[in-house]
């Protein structure tokens, strides 16, 4: 409904009261009893620990973040892992774009034999667990193809993984620009080039980077699966720490947290890309 | 509640205001529809009309103020409400057929499920709405396999299968093709020939003119003007029915 | 959007490049597979763990690898289930008209999205194995059971030294794949217009029966083919659980690798395996929608 004219009619209409809604229907006590509800899940979870004997050792845990050795900071495994986690995060997003922009070009290309390889690309992806496919990176094409090191055997694997998202969301991004605006461009006596360039990405980009910022979110989550491989990130140090002091739920729910911080951060900021976007249009 | 010739007042709004957020989309209104009546209530976009009629059936809750329909106050009492709506039919511009039935069971399923008539009963006075409607052969189909008016028309038989004592138009003819709207409006006029209580939110003067009773103009809220259709035609007060009457007109 | 199908598929400059770097890429595998690492191929391993012979009854019998693929197949049945029951309550709840759902479905779908799998399948595993199970008395159940209420158990949930492992697995998988169906049931609910409720409420229906004739029936339309999707997420995301050593499809493939000293056929096999499996899910569940579809509205 159109607003009519706001000053105008805060003079001439009498002050409203609004209808009181009752207490337990509304949205405070609602919240509070969301906030219990957390509470609940908190403390059963603690007691539960408690009812098995679970010897809390929460003062052991700092030490595995960092140490002071002669007034030098040293970063513990747990900080170590966390860095190695966002290394292959970070080049993974790079491999990822790369092979995404790739394949959506050969997709939206005439080529035949483009199409061919972009569409089995796809499917091969689509069709099999993320395990398995790091379990032939690192097992099969480690070895044919002389990569030397696991990390980048899992950052490559990671990256033909989420390559194949990114694709489809550059694809999706530059078919949702109408095709008028192919047909306006050619009448004004653009080239494919130019109208790529000048009318086409401007459009389709802003659209495209919530989601693949949304992919930068997955790569730290799916980087754990790397712990299986022999690739020193967050959660094989974790493994390792466990290995070492049993302290399992609380190296679990440290690690946990940790991830989370990352993700919730990165989720955030696809939220307000999203919105500021939105706002833009 | 009567006024002085005795009539039953089927509908009594009494400063009634409504918010949306903090935006007044009513102001004070006060409206009374006696039985039979046919109230028809024009104006700009914007200006409130849906409100008004949605504060009707209670779609819309408003803040402050009264609306007594056929004797029951609205209020937060669910069950009344429930009682109220019954006997309110209302038919929306975008028709909200329900796609996944088809036209008779579109019609079968407010008798058989908040009724609770038996299939077949509700199947007869299905059958006897869609060809009070005209659409009659059309039963089997689904609503997108209708033209508009024709949906339109299965919407109008859908709310007359409640057997309701009031009908709500909002503004029913806006979404159809020019072509389409005649026999949406015929409909209608051989609906108020029948005696129903009816307000429409419309700007088909024409069919203003034929069949209402009173004319209600409002802007920005407000009731501007209520008067019958040949005073509100020839020899409108306000200002702003004026300018309101002279461009729908020209159209 | 659908790219057209035109008739202009020509050879052009993009095939060269793509049929030459192909070409090259193979090449170079085949000159390192054959002279750096002078690999012999051996596939005959393969046939004898799909299935073998068994000298008792005198027939061929599935071996590892179909034992897995049925056990792999066999959590997702089951981790569907439970996240279908479990997400519809969430999707639901997440269009509901009070705060308190929403706000409980919200907090829930977005820790499981933020967290990744791995750590999470840890941490379920240690707290379900210390905690739940021995509530439920798992444990016991498998020590004290008839043999016949046995083998049911183990029809359903496979060996009985691991049904620890596999429920624990199991409820993970469920859980996650739970954030994900509701938030497919919200947006079939969410989709549908706010004039069909309005419809419902002009013709007298109750809260209830709006859900159950009219927004309903239309958000299973919109909701079914993302869910057979979520299916095959879930054959794919069941091989997580090996971690876990839960003995399905991945974990039996890693240990018949390491037994063989054969990783490159047993896992390009394995890769095979689940291409099979889930590609022919993807296309029947497409040829079923495309059945379906006919008789819609």
């Amino acid at each position: 409904m159109p607003a009519i004219d706001v000053a105008q009619s805060a003079n001439s209409g009498k002050k409203l009261n609004r209808r009181k809604v009752r207490w337990w229907k509304s949205r405070t006590f609602d919240f509070l009893q969301f906030i219990a509800l957390i509470a609940f899940v908190v403390w059963i979870t603690w007691r539960s620990a408690a009812a098995m004997d679970y010897r809390w050792q929460w003062y052991r845990l700092p030490k595995y973040f960092y140490r002071i050795i002669d007034g030098e900071l040293i970063w513990g495994p747990l900080i170590n892992g966390m860095f190695v986690t966002l290394e292959i995060a970070a080049w993974g997003m790079v491999l990822t774009l790369i092979i995404g922009l790739i394949t959506a070009i050969l997709r939206l290309s005439d080529s035949f034999a483009g199409q061919v390889l972009a569409r089995t690309y796809l499917e091969t992806i689509r069709n099999t667990p993320l395990l398995v496919q790091v379990s032939i990176f690192y097992f099969v094409l480690q070895p044919i193809l002389g990569i030397n090191n696991p990390l980048w055997t899992g950052i490559l694997a990671l990256a033909f993984f989420e390559g194949s998202f990114a694709s489809e969301i550059i694809r999706a991004g530059i078919n949702s620009v109408p095709r008028g605006q192919w047909e306006a461009s050619s009448t004004v006596g653009l080239s494919k080039a130019k109208t790529y360039i000048y009318v086409i990405l401007p459009q389709a980009v802003p659209l495209m980077l919530p989601p693949l910022t949304g992919i930068l979110v997955n790569l730290v989550k799916h980087s754990a699966i790397l712990s299986f491989v022999a690739v020193f990130e967050l959660t094989t140090e974790a493994r390792n720490l466990i290995g070492d002091t049993f302290m399992s739920f609380e190296i679990w729910f440290t690690i946990g947290a940790m991830y989370l911080v990352v993700t919730i951060t990165l989720s955030t900021l696809v939220g307000v890309l999203e919105r500021r976007i939105g706002r833009g249009r | 509640m009567s006024d002085g010739t005795g009539k039953q007042a089927m509908i009594q709004l009494r400063g009634v205001n409504k918010m949306f957020g903090d935006f007044q989309a009513l102001y004070d209104i006060n409206l009374d529809v006696y039985q039979g009546e046919r109230v028809v209530i024009c104006g700009p976009s914007g200006s409130g009309k849906s409100t008004l009629i949605r504060c009707i059936n209670r779609l819309e809750e408003h803040e402050t103020g009264e609306i007594i329909v056929d004797g029951i106050r609205l209020d937060d009492d669910t069950r009344k409400i429930a009682e109220i709506r019954a006997e309110i039919g209302m038919v929306f511009q975008l028709f909200n057929l329900f796609p996944h039935l088809s036209v008779l069971d579109n019609c079968t399923l407010g008798p058989m499920k908040a009724r609770g008539i038996s299939r077949t009963e509700a199947q007869k006075l299905a059958m006897r709405y869609l060809e009070k409607v005209r659409i009659p052969e059309q039963a089997g189909k689904y609503p997108s396999q209708l033209s508009g008016g024709q949906q339109q028309r299965v919407a109008i038989a859908r709310s007359l299968c409640m057997s309701p004592k009031i009908m709500l138009f909002d503004e029913p003819t806006s979404a159809l093709d020019p072509e389409m709207i005649k026999e949406v409006l015929d409909v209608m006029i051989e609906l108020a020939e029948t005696g129903m209580t009816m307000i429409c939110v419309t700007h088909e003067m024409g069919f203003a003119k034929t069949v209402a009773d009173k004319m209600i103009f409002m802007d920005e809220g407000r009731i501007v003007e209520e008067a019958t259709p040949a005073e509100f035609f020839t020899n409108p007060k306000n200002d702003r029915t004026k300018l309101f009457l002279s461009q729908i007109l020209l159209h | 959007m659908v790219k057209q199908k035109s008739a202009k598929l020509t050879i052009g400059v993009l095939d060269v490049i793509v049929l030459t770097s192909v070409v090259a890429l193979v090449g170079f595998i085949a000159y390192r597979v054959n002279f750096v690492l002078i690999y012999k191929w051996d596939w005959s391993v393969i046939p004898t763990y799909l299935f073998r012979w068994d000298e008792k009854t005198a027939s061929l019998v599935p071996n590892l690898l179909i034992k897995g693929m049925i056990a792999t197949i066999r959590v997702a049945i089951w981790a569907m289930l439970v996240s279908s029951i479990l997400g519809v309550i969430l999707g639901i709840a997440r269009t509901s008209d009070r705060l308190l759902p929403r706000l409980v479905s919200w907090a829930y779908v977005e820790f499981i999205r933020n967290i990744p799998p791995v750590p999470f399948l840890f941490l379920f595993y240690f707290f379900i194995s210390s905690q739940i199970m021995p509530i439920l008395g798992i444990d016991e159940f498998v020590y004290s059971a008839s043999p016949q209420k046995l083998a049911v158990a183990e029809f359903m949930f496979g060996p009985a030294n691991l049904m620890t492992n596999f429920l624990s697995g199991m409820i993970s998988l469920s859980m996650m794949s739970a954030a994900y169906i509701a938030e497919i049931v919200r947006s079939g609910i969410q989709v549908i217009p706010k004039g069909q409720r309005e419809a419902g409420q002009t013709i007298g229906l109750s809260p209830f029966a709006i859900m159950r004739y009219i927004i309903l029936p239309q958000a299973i339309q919109r909701v079914v083919p993302p869910l057979a999707g979520q299916f095959i997420t879930l054959i794919k995301d069941s091989s997580l659980i090996a971690l876990i050593s839960v003995q399905e499809l991945s974990f039996l493939a890693m240990e018949i690798a390491i037994s063989e000293q054969r990783f490159f056929e047993v896992w390009i096999f394995t890769g095979f395996m689940y291409f099979t499996v889930c590609y022919s899910c993807a296309k029947a569940f497409g040829w079923l929608e495309r059945r379906m579809g006919a008789h819609r509205y």
